[in-house]
């Protein structure tokens, strides 16, 4: 097992387009770090810059200590596992799990051993003679990984490997991908635009946006202390609703409704009383029963919960709240509701307002 | 049986028996060699006749069966290696038809006596149809002896369930 770290790293093409700027980590021995973020951030340049497949323009990337900046993608120990599984239509699963050995000139009993172990970890050994335009797409991507697998690499690189998965595919996969991880104890790298996946697989959480780093953490971290609104919008689904309010004395106005204070918030917004701030609660922090009326234009049912979409008041802002059990609001009703949790963010910034900042 | 041995005969189910295969293929290519050079002579009118017919007929069959028999190895069917036992000894019968017999003849050019298939030709076409023949049989005997060690593993592995 492997550590990693990224020291620095921009990514600038030849034309000049920046796609990483200062990408710092410290990825320990055994972790799983999920790079997160809209499409085009840079989480999978990131990737194949650590995969050795995109040169790094600045910065430097070290293996366990070894400077691998310069190193080709073959030498660095790395195994990858692409979206698109990758996974060569004319052999069969053997075959395709066996090739990267063969190629390196194993000794095919080894192999066998090898490609046999890790089709018992991923459930594939009645598979093994089957080619992959006969396998389901979950399969595949267990292909993929087994492929991965038999080189024991130092480091597991995955560029989102569930994307082309249906929902419920993805649910069971990456429950495997866990399993797998805890089996191994193998340091991974895992870029995903799901946050749903960032949160229930990572040991800590790379949020990007425009090739920035916008926070590491354990997912908890992510999502009940996000550093900046940009976060707080990503991570949590339905996203948090954001809104414009200027802090009073022992209270926050916003257009339509009043939200009073703690203690512990009024010490923390001291610095900004007067001031218009962001201020930002998750969907599921709303509950029913306060003073805060909601219209409503849309209700949802999940089952447990009731997603209901309105305004404040009449024709405030739009919030999104899930509330507790099965509810069946029609478009118009009046819904009184309370925060129970907030976030606070500077208006001009947009970075967290936390005790002590 | 010790493990190496063992797992020697295990991978036989997720492999292919490529050797037999091949030497199947390396069959194919040494009767095209053959029949290249007999076809290209041209002595007179000898070679015009219903023998050289039947041979093209027959390429076109060995061909055929060889390269399916290839196929069949190819997946341990010990049917097939029979096949190319048999396709083996028909090419060494060969030997005995076209070029024994042009090598023997001649024929009148020019008011000249001329031999039909000179020494360096028929050395040459019949090293092609032994090649193929020792191609043959040896992808037969590899054949049978892989597909037999692979159907007992298998009994074995079916036993030990």
């Amino acid at each position: 097992m492997a550590q990693l770290k990224l020291e620095h790293i921009d990514k600038i093409y030849d034309n000049n387009v920046q796609a990483v700027y200062d990408f710092n980590l410290d990825v320990k021995d055994g972790e799983l770090i999920v790079l997160v973020g809209p499409s085009g951030c840079g989480k999978s340049t990131t990737l194949r810059m650590v995969a050795g497949l995109e040169d790094i323009s600045r910065g430097k990337l070290f293996l366990d200590g070894r400077d691998i900046t310069q190193t080709p993608a073959k030498d660095r120990d790395m195994a990858m596992v692409f979206q698109s599984y990758a996974l060569y239509g004319h052999m069969t699963v053997y075959e395709n799990m066996a090739f990267s050995l063969t190629l390196r000139n194993e000794n095919p009993n080894v192999i066998h051993k090898k490609v046999l172990a890790a089709a018992e970890i991923l459930g594939l050994t009645s598979q093994l003679n089957k080619k992959p335009a006969q396998l389901s797409g979950g399969q595949r991507q267990r292909v993929a990984m087994g492929r991965s697998i038999v080189r024991n690499p130092k480091v597991f690189l995955f560029d989102e490997p569930l994307s082309n998965l249906d929902a419920k595919l993805r649910g069971a996969t990456r429950r495997e991908i866990l399993l797998l991880h805890k089996r191994l104890d193998a340091t991974m790298l895992y870029v995903t635009h799901d946050q749903t996946e960032a949160l229930t697989l990572a040991d800590r959480i790379v949020c990007m946006s425009m090739g920035h780093v916008q926070q590491v953490g354990t997912p908890l971290e992510l999502y009940d202390a996000p550093a900046n609104v940009f976060v707080a919008s990503f991570i949590g689904l339905p996203p948090m609703n954001f809104f414009d309010v200027s802090v009073g004395s022992g209270e926050l106005n916003g257009e339509g409704f009043k939200v009073p204070l703690t203690e512990d918030e009024k010490e923390i917004l001291l610095p900004y009383f007067g001031k218009t701030i962001t201020l930002g609660v998750r969907p599921e922090n709303i509950s029913e029963g306060g003073n805060i009326p909601v219209s409503v234009f849309s209700n949802e049912n999940l089952g447990m919960n009731t997603l209901v979409h309105g305004h404040i008041g009449e024709k405030g802002a739009r919030i999104s709240a899930k509330l507790k059990g099965w509810a069946n609001y029609k478009p118009g009703d009046t819904v009184p509701v309370k925060f129970d949790k907030k976030h606070f963010f500077d208006k001009e910034s947009g970075n967290a307002i936390r005790k002590g900042k | 049986m010790n493990e190496e041995r063992y797992i020697k005969r295990d991978r036989m189910r997720f492999t292919k028996n490529t050797l037999s295969s091949t030497l199947a293929l390396v069959a194919i290519l040494f009767n095209v060699f053959f029949f290249v050079s007999i076809y290209k002579s041209d002595v007179g009118s000898w070679y015009y006749n219903i023998l050289i017919g039947a041979s093209i007929l027959y390429n076109l069959v060995f061909m055929l069966a060889a390269f399916l028999s290839s196929e069949g190895v190819k997946n341990y069917k010990t049917a097939y290696s029979y096949v190319l036992f048999v396709l083996g000894i028909i090419q060494i019968v060969r030997i005995f038809i076209i070029p024994m017999s042009a090598h023997g003849a001649t024929v009148t050019l020019g008011g000249q006596e001329v031999q039909v298939m000179k020494d360096a030709q028929f050395i040459r076409v019949v090293i092609y149809l032994v090649i193929s023949a020792a191609c043959c049989f040896t992808s037969a005997v590899v054949g049978i002896i892989r597909s037999s060690e692979l159907n007992a593993h298998l009994k074995t592995l079916r036993e030990g369930q």
